[in-house]
């Protein structure tokens, strides 16, 4: 006589191990729906473990970058308001020289314009050290301190650097913060290096001063202002340039976020319905292979002979 | 003879008695796990007496003969084999998931992606105060995680270490039972109860043995077992009635040294192997976290030294230490952050420095990088070793199911030997019942 014996303690010990496989896949489906992430640990699935980290760091430093470019796009606004403000100013100027050249007027017109010019010099000099919304001075370049100085003489000389550096706001793109004062405000003039405050200052100087050549003095200068101008304005188009250029560094931001955040989402995330559907077919299985047991186990020749 | 016929079933009642006796043995441990089930064997009694060429027979009945224990030596090896196998790749596997959590979870990778964001948003506006305590404050929580790092793979090490001079002892007490179970079997008798359970005690022994240790057991004919240690080079532990000590000492990276009986040894299998593996791999671990640390030191201290502070001094150490045990920030105040290049003025808004820092921390081989790799090359690993263990144990699960169904107790079985047995009583108590009515018509006679 020769049967295969099946041992209790084998069958009891192959259910308990099936069963305890069925509940530790709940455990993780369950786990699965409570945080929303497909991967628990690393080990889970270590490819995308990784992926996962490098989109981490990837949406770290890009909310940084987002908000450099903002604060960037403010502080080239800034500039650039200034800018505007200046030119208008110029302007101004030099309808007043115009005005001042004419014969009509007389030295004490010349006088009142000679006045006036003085406090457009004293406007552009506030301006041209006007500072960010932070408190950073716009035309002082990398330096901290006052873009331009005036000494007792009443001379304005520029004391900042002639670089003003760049910030990062996208992986690769730098853009610079604006332009340093000596662009904006200094020029050449007939071959001898000038400025927009040296002009007006001379300009108002020769006015106030109501002598013969005032008018000569004034036809004069409308080249120093005019250059003046054009400088400011070339200034100008290249800080709204460079505006553009962070308005469109944004938006490509938005577009890569939205982008990272979609990859991120399928690498890591759990697919709820199919985390919902797989929970209720190993509870289902879970229940049947517990029934099961409980059925098997009382089909016991001890039962039947009792 | 109707005396036969008394002793006949005097001896059948004997048979099924000691077989119901040995039925309800196995029954009463159908749970024991270390129990292989016992049957009687039983032969024909038979009495041949002869004179000259005339031989006369006489039945005797039956004889009870040996227990005889349903013994198994190549499943009993498959199932030790097997949970040496596994218990190798799952305490490995529960070290190193340990480790990985530690890790993952003390956030180094994060901190240093947050000192990465801290430093970049630095750039848009170096002179702001604000951002530049938030970038050393920020160096602080890495130079924290690190140590947490440090601290949590050292308690995982020491859990491992733990372990090990617990199970040690167990071990030794292992091997001391066998060689008392060696000494016992030389003495006791073939086929009976006592040398059964003898049997089932030695090879719950070397189960429990194998489970530490990939061993070699040498079977001898009288029952006894010599027991050899797999491993370079192979070392007895059990020889006879003898058995050495296994000795375990940690080294000062905490990696683990066997010896036996004083002779150094390295263990091929079992939960030791896995528990000296699981320590190289954390020494190993260890290593590399420190030097991530330390190549974030030297990056930032680099960077500091080759530009100036806020006041145009030159910039000093930013962090201090050797590894992520020790790693702390010593700047004392986030003024002397130097994100301008050296020559720069006071007060200059000059990133070069920084960029400088930045770059090399985001380098491909910068510290984040590194600490990607690291973690990737963990989790690969820990991956795959979780995949080994689940296979092995399902080896070892059906190593042992096999096991059961050679040397477990079949209650079914057991249930229609009871029948069976039952009912032979009762036919042997008929025997004695016919012989004495037998007796009764011989005696009636007149």
């Amino acid at each position: 006589m020769n049967f295969i014996s099946n041992s209790t303690g084998s069958f009891v010990n192959r259910s308990l191990a099936q069963m305890a496989e069925l509940r530790a896949g709940i455990d993780r489906n369950r786990a699965q729906i409570a945080t929303g992430n497909r991967i628990e640990r690393g080990s889970d699935d270590p490819a995308a473990a990784a992926q996962l980290r490098s989109f981490a760091r990837r949406e770290a430093l890009s909310n940084v970058e987002s908000d450099n470019a903002a604060q960037l796009g403010q502080d080239l606004g800034s500039a650039s308001t200034e800018l505007e403000a200046v030119t208008a100013l110029l302007q101004r100027a030099r309808e007043l020289a115009v005005q001042a050249a004419s014969t009509p007027t007389g030295p004490d017109g010349r006088r009142a314009i000679g006045f006036e010019l003085q406090q457009l010099a004293e406007e552009l000099f506030t301006r041209a050290n006007g500072t960010t919304l932070t408190g950073e001075p716009l035309f002082a370049g990398l330096s901290s301190g006052a873009a331009f100085t005036r000494d007792a003489g009443g001379v304005v000389s520029y004391a900042g650097t002639a670089t003003i550096g760049a910030v990062p706001v996208a992986p690769g793109t730098a853009i610079e913060r604006g332009l340093p004062g000596n662009q904006v405000f200094e020029f050449d003039l007939d071959g001898a290096p000038s400025s927009a405050f040296a002009v007006l200052g001379g300009l108002a100087a020769a006015l106030s001063g109501g002598g013969a050549d005032s008018a000569a003095a004034a036809s004069a200068a409308l080249a120093g202002i005019d250059a003046a101008l054009d400088t400011s304005s070339r200034a100008q188009t290249i800080l709204g340039t460079r505006l553009a250029w962070v308005e469109q560094v944004q938006g490509q931001q938005a577009d890569r976020s939205i982008a990272l955040a979609e990859r991120r989402s399928r690498v890591g995330d759990a697919d709820l319905t199919e985390a919902i559907a797989r929970l209720q077919q190993s509870l289902t299985a879970l229940e049947a292979s517990q029934a099961a047991f409980a059925r098997v186990s009382e089909l016991n020749l001890f039962r039947a002979l009792g | 003879m109707p005396s036969a016929i008394f002793s006949i079933g005097r001896s059948g009642l004997a048979a099924a008695r000691a077989s119901i006796e040995l039925t309800a043995q196995n029954i009463a441990n159908a749970a024991n796990a270390d129990y292989s089930r016992r049957n009687l064997t039983q032969s024909e009694l038979v009495l041949t007496g002869s004179i000259g060429i005339n031989a006369a027979d006489s039945l005797g009945g039956v004889r009870s003969g040996a227990v005889q224990r349903s013994e198994s030596a190549l499943v009993q090896r498959q199932a030790r084999d097997a949970s040496s196998a596994l218990a190798a790749a799952q305490t490995e596997f529960i070290a190193l998931r340990e480790a990985e959590s530690a890790i993952e979870t003390s956030g180094v990778f994060t901190g240093l992606v947050n000192f990465e964001a801290a430093l970049t948003r630095l750039e848009s506006n170096p002179l702001e105060p604000a951002l530049r305590v938030v970038a050393v404050e920020s160096a602080r929580a890495l130079a924290g995680n690190f140590g947490i790092a440090s601290s949590t793979l050292a308690s995982a090490r020491s859990l491992v270490q733990g372990e090990a001079s617990a199970e040690v002892l167990g071990v030794n007490e292992l091997a001391a039972e066998l060689a008392g179970i060696n000494r016992d079997l030389v003495g006791v008798r073939e086929g009976t109860s006592g040398r059964a359970a003898l049997l089932d005690a030695r090879d719950a022994a070397l189960r429990g043995l194998a489970e530490q240790f990939a061993i070699t057991p040498t079977f001898n004919a009288n029952g006894t077992v010599d027991v050899a240690l797999a491993g370079t080079p192979p070392t007895a532990l059990v020889t006879g009635a003898a058995a050495r000590a296994v000795s375990i000492a940690f080294d000062a990276d905490g990696t683990l040294d066997f010896a036996v009986g004083g002779a150094s040894f390295a263990p091929s299998g079992g939960a030791f192997a896995g528990r000296a593996a699981a320590l190289d791999q954390l020494a190993g671990l260890q290593s590399d976290l420190d030097s991530l640390a330390a190549s974030a030191i030297s990056i930032a201290n680099t960077a500091q030294a080759s530009g100036v502070g806020l006041d145009g001094t030159p910039g000093q150490p930013l962090f201090t230490g050797t590894g992520a045990a020790d790693i702390r920030v010593v700047l004392g105040s986030a003024a002397g952050l130097a994100t301008a290049p050296t020559g720069s003025p006071a007060g200059s808004r000059d990133t070069g420095n920084l960029a400088g820092l930045l770059s090399a921390l985001g380098s491909q081989t910068g510290p984040a990088a590194r600490a990607d790799t690291l973690l990737l090359s963990l989790s690969s690993r820990v991956s795959a070793l979780g995949t080994r263990a689940d296979g092995l144990g399902v080896v070892a699960a059906s190593a042992q199911s096999e096991l059961l169904r050679e040397t477990g107790v079949d209650l079914d079985v057991e249930a229609a030997n009871l029948v069976r047995l039952q009912q032979a009583f009762e036919a042997n108590s008929r025997v004695i019942q016919v012989a004495a009515d037998l007796f009764d018509t011989l005696l009636a006679l007149r």
